[in-house]
């Protein structure tokens, strides 16, 4: 493992091993599991009524009132691409706060949430290599935890930035770490 | 009080004259106390002022003037706050008694306290005089008014001499001279004087404002002619006229009531400062929300019905006392927010008659309702477009004062600014009594400027309505205050930014009158929600005119695409929100839906949506960033039941999306 992670080159603007150890939080999409630091979690909450706002990419479900606050809610299925799902029991809001804006909290929608992980840097792996191109910044990196891969995400990246086509890719070369 | 123990000999010897002064009144009582003060008090100002007990001059200083006017009782109160001063005087040197004896004067200016109390100070002080002044221009014998700038400058020149901003004490001592000589009736209150101390006034507060910004470190312009001026109008020694021993009623002059709320404010000015707290409006604005926030969870709570509250009448009553409260507190929190509106209308007392003087008009100015109480932000942003209104009335609406005459009129024209409560709203009226819109010359200007086509008729409200079109000026010639092209359309944007409207009435030859309408408020509306298949909407009421159920005769189709609803000999577009917005609705003919008149600007359209489910207060919340660019979307609410609905905006809902 560690020897893949040192004969791949550093991508650009990638996290430190160091700094991007620490606890994570776990979240089921599909068939993936994804994590994000939990630092930047406000907040888990059951899936509640969602005031739709027109027109708005359709992975923008709306707004929903957080102790009288507004937050958009963005559905991180629709947003990576994948089918769309009916929300369930299990369907759960994960409210983030923004480190770019620190006014700024959004809720994103997962299928569920699984745990909280503790990774040590060493835990911790750059993202296989797209082709020619450099990772995406919104992938911190991925780790393997009892032989179950977790893709690691800069929740920050993915809701300011615009850009996604990786993530399709990420999904389908994810096997090939292992 | 143990006086003595301290090592400064200037300190100790004003310490000393205080409580002579105290003593004395003790021994004497207070009416006969203050005979003979006044030498004492100014000198314990400046020997103060010299030593360093800024406080200490200034309340002596002050006291100096009141004693001067024999008023006793003022004078007894004062020996205390001048007691307390020293004493704070005491704690402050002993804490930093090196660096304030030892340093020369530039160092205490780079003291960020001393130098924002006295950007505080001055700026009252200031305020309270551009009100007396103006008093003033219209009864130069008002003594009152004369002392009360006196003072005020004295107390600046104080302050200003203590902190050594050598530019401010110099201006204000100029200042105090002449004054000095208009108190003594050695000098006339001429318009000449007037202008004059105000030019200072404008000086002062530009070094008041650029401390303001950049700190000990601000730079003054030279103020060597200002100087010059104001001595030599001192030199015009011209007695006044008369006496004048008795003084107008001013307090029951309403035409004064602006500039008496804020001279009134100047003399109440030791009280007050006891009596009012200095609030962060960061924090005022956080507490206005949370306070919603309670409100909203108050009455999640009353209408839960899980609490069976029809079967717990004890409960309900509780809960019906907690409402009561909780509505309270929000009054409260809201009121705190509400500051009068005299303040801008000061402001504009001060450009009529600057402007008077550039136009070459004669003005009297006049304003009603100083004391309406509005939201800070409402005020703040209402200064610009009263400006430009103002500007407007001198620039093309009084006419010159020979003009004036031959028509009949009275060669001096009349401003007039009033406030008042309307229905829950307020509603501001700028007039004049000029010579009015002039029809024709609006009428050609638009057809030149391209915004009239062709011969269509316009009624008269719409000829008028075209001075707010973007682009319009009518001023022939361009000056620096109007007829940049940038007038009345700026004005209305900024009142309907402020969830305002604005309307004209105009009579040839008699006037114009803009009249405003504004929320009191801009963190709560009253709005209708209104229900579109599952999703809940709220327009706020004041752009709603009425509800109607149109009979399917009434509705119209043009060209196949734009639907019109007949109402009183009127065709009004219809806009169906469920298409507009995309979403599912129940009812899909007009004649099944609730259409809601909606008017802004003039202009009006029926809103069609499913059902009206109820009237209701409405805390807004901005959406953040991420739906800024909604059209037709002005904010969130959080409902009885906790969900958010969407606030909608009407003007942005007609203009095709397009306009925000």
């Amino acid at each position: 493992m560690a020897t893949t992670a040192i004969a791949q080159p550093e991508p650009v603007g990638a996290v430190s091993h160091e700094a991007r150890a620490g606890k994570y939080l776990s979240f089921q999409l599909g068939t993936e599991e994804f994590a994000i630091q939990v630092l930047k979690v406000r907040e888990i909450m059951g899936i509640q009524h969602i005031t739709a706002v027109p027109h708005m990419p359709s992975d923008v479900r709306g707004v929903i009132n957080l102790r009288g606050r507004v937050v958009p809610v963005i559905d991180l299925r629709l947003k990576f691409g994948l089918e769309e799902m009916e929300y369930g029991q299990r369907t759960c809001i994960i409210v983030v706060q923004l480190q770019k804006d620190s006014t700024v909290q959004m809720g994103i929608i997962v299928d569920e949430v699984s745990e909280v992980l503790n990774l040590a840097a060493a835990d911790i792996q750059n993202t296989p290599d797209f082709g020619s191109e450099a990772a995406p910044p919104y992938l911190l990196g991925m780790a393997n935890v009892k032989g179950k891969v977790k893709i690691l995400l800069d929740i920050d990246e993915i809701l300011t930035g615009s850009e996604f086509g990786g993530i399709r890719e990420l999904l389908h070369s994810t096997p090939s770490v292992n | 009080m143990a006086v003595h123990d301290h090592d400064n000999p200037a300190r100790n010897a004003i310490a000393e004259r205080i409580e002579s002064l105290a003593t004395e009144l003790l021994v004497r009582g207070e009416e006969a106390a203050a005979e003979g003060w006044a030498e004492t008090l100014r000198t314990i100002a400046r020997e103060a002022a010299t030593a360093g007990g800024v406080a200490v001059a200034a309340v002596a200083s002050e006291l100096a003037a009141a004693a001067e006017d024999t008023q006793g009782a003022a004078v007894s109160a004062g020996i205390a706050r001048l007691q307390a001063a020293l004493e704070s005087w005491d704690t402050a040197s002993r804490a930093q008694s090196a660096v304030a004896w030892e340093t020369d004067a530039g160092g205490l200016v780079a003291d960020p306290e001393l130098l924002s109390d006295f950007i505080v100070e001055a700026r009252e002080h200031l305020d309270s005089v551009e009100a007396r002044l103006l008093e003033i221009e219209r009864d130069p014998t008002d003594r009152d008014a004369i002392h009360s700038i006196f003072r005020s400058f004295h107390t600046v020149k104080g302050l200003a001499g203590f902190l050594e901003l050598k530019g401010v004490r110099d201006v204000a001592h100029e200042v105090e001279t002449v004054l000095d000589l208009v108190r003594e009736s050695r000098l006339a209150m001429t318009a000449a004087v007037v202008d004059v101390v105000l030019a200072s006034l404008d000086y002062l507060n530009t070094c008041v404002r650029a401390l303001e910004a950049s700190g000990p470190a601000a730079e003054f312009s030279d103020p060597a002619a200002l100087l010059l001026r104001v001595r030599a109008a001192a030199a015009v020694s011209e007695p006044a006229a008369e006496a004048a021993p008795e003084r107008p009623e001013t307090d029951a002059e309403p035409a004064a009531s602006a500039a008496v709320a804020g001279g009134k404010q100047a003399a109440k000015n030791g009280a007050a400062r006891a009596r009012a707290v200095k609030i962060d409006t960061d924090k005022l604005d956080y507490l206005v929300d949370m306070v919603g926030e309670m409100v909203i969870a108050q009455s999640l709570i009353q209408y839960d019905p899980d609490l069976h509250l029809e079967r717990q009448p004890r409960l309900a009553r509780n809960l019906s006392q907690l409402a009561r409260i909780t509505g309270e507190v929000q009054r409260t929190t809201m009121a705190m927010r509400m500051v009068p509106i005299a303040g801008v209308f000061q402001k504009m007392a001060r450009l009529v008659r600057d402007l008077a003087r550039k136009f070459g008009r004669q003005v009297e100015f006049e304003s009603f309702g100083g004391d309406v109480e509005l939201d800070r932000n409402i005020v703040e942003e209402l200064a610009d477009p009263l400006m430009h209104m103002i500007r407007n009335a001198l620039d093309h609406g009084v006419e010159p004062p020979e003009e004036r005459a031959a028509a009949g009129k009275n060669p001096s024209a009349r401003v007039r600014l009033r406030a008042m409560h309307q229905a829950g709203q307020i509603v501001i009226e700028v007039s004049d009594d000029g010579r009015g819109l002039d029809r024709q010359k609006i009428l050609a200007k638009a057809r030149s400027q391209g915004l009239v086509t062709g011969n269509s008729e316009l009624s008269d409200s719409e000829i008028c309505n075209l001075i707010f079109q973007p682009g319009f000026s009518t001023a022939v010639q361009l000056s620096d205050v109007s007829g940049r092209g940038v007038g009345m359309d700026v004005v209305r944007k900024q009142i309907t930014k402020l969830r305002g409207s604005i309307e004209i009435h105009s009579k040839p030859g008699a006037g114009t009158m803009f009249s405003l309408k504004l929320p009191l408020t801009l963190a709560i509306i009253d709005g209708l929600v209104v229900g579109v298949g599952e999703h809940r909407y709220v327009i706020p009421i004041f752009s709603v005119r009425e509800l109607l159920r149109p009979s399917a005769e009434a509705v119209s189709t043009v060209e196949n695409r734009a639907e019109m609803l007949l109402i009183r000999d009127r065709l009004v577009p219809i806009v169906r929100l469920y298409q507009k917005f995309a979403v599912e609705a129940r009812a899909t003919r007009p004649e099944d839906a609730v259409l809601v008149l909606a008017e802004f600007d003039g202009r009006s359209f029926c809103l069609m949506v499913d059902t009206v489910i109820g009237k209701q207060e409405i805390v807004i919340k901005s959406l953040g960033s991420m739906f800024q660019k909604v059209a037709g979307v002005a904010g969130g609410a959080i409902l009885g039941d906790g969900h958010v609905a969407l606030i909608l905006d009407p003007p942005a809902l007609f203009g095709k999306g397009s306009e925000r």
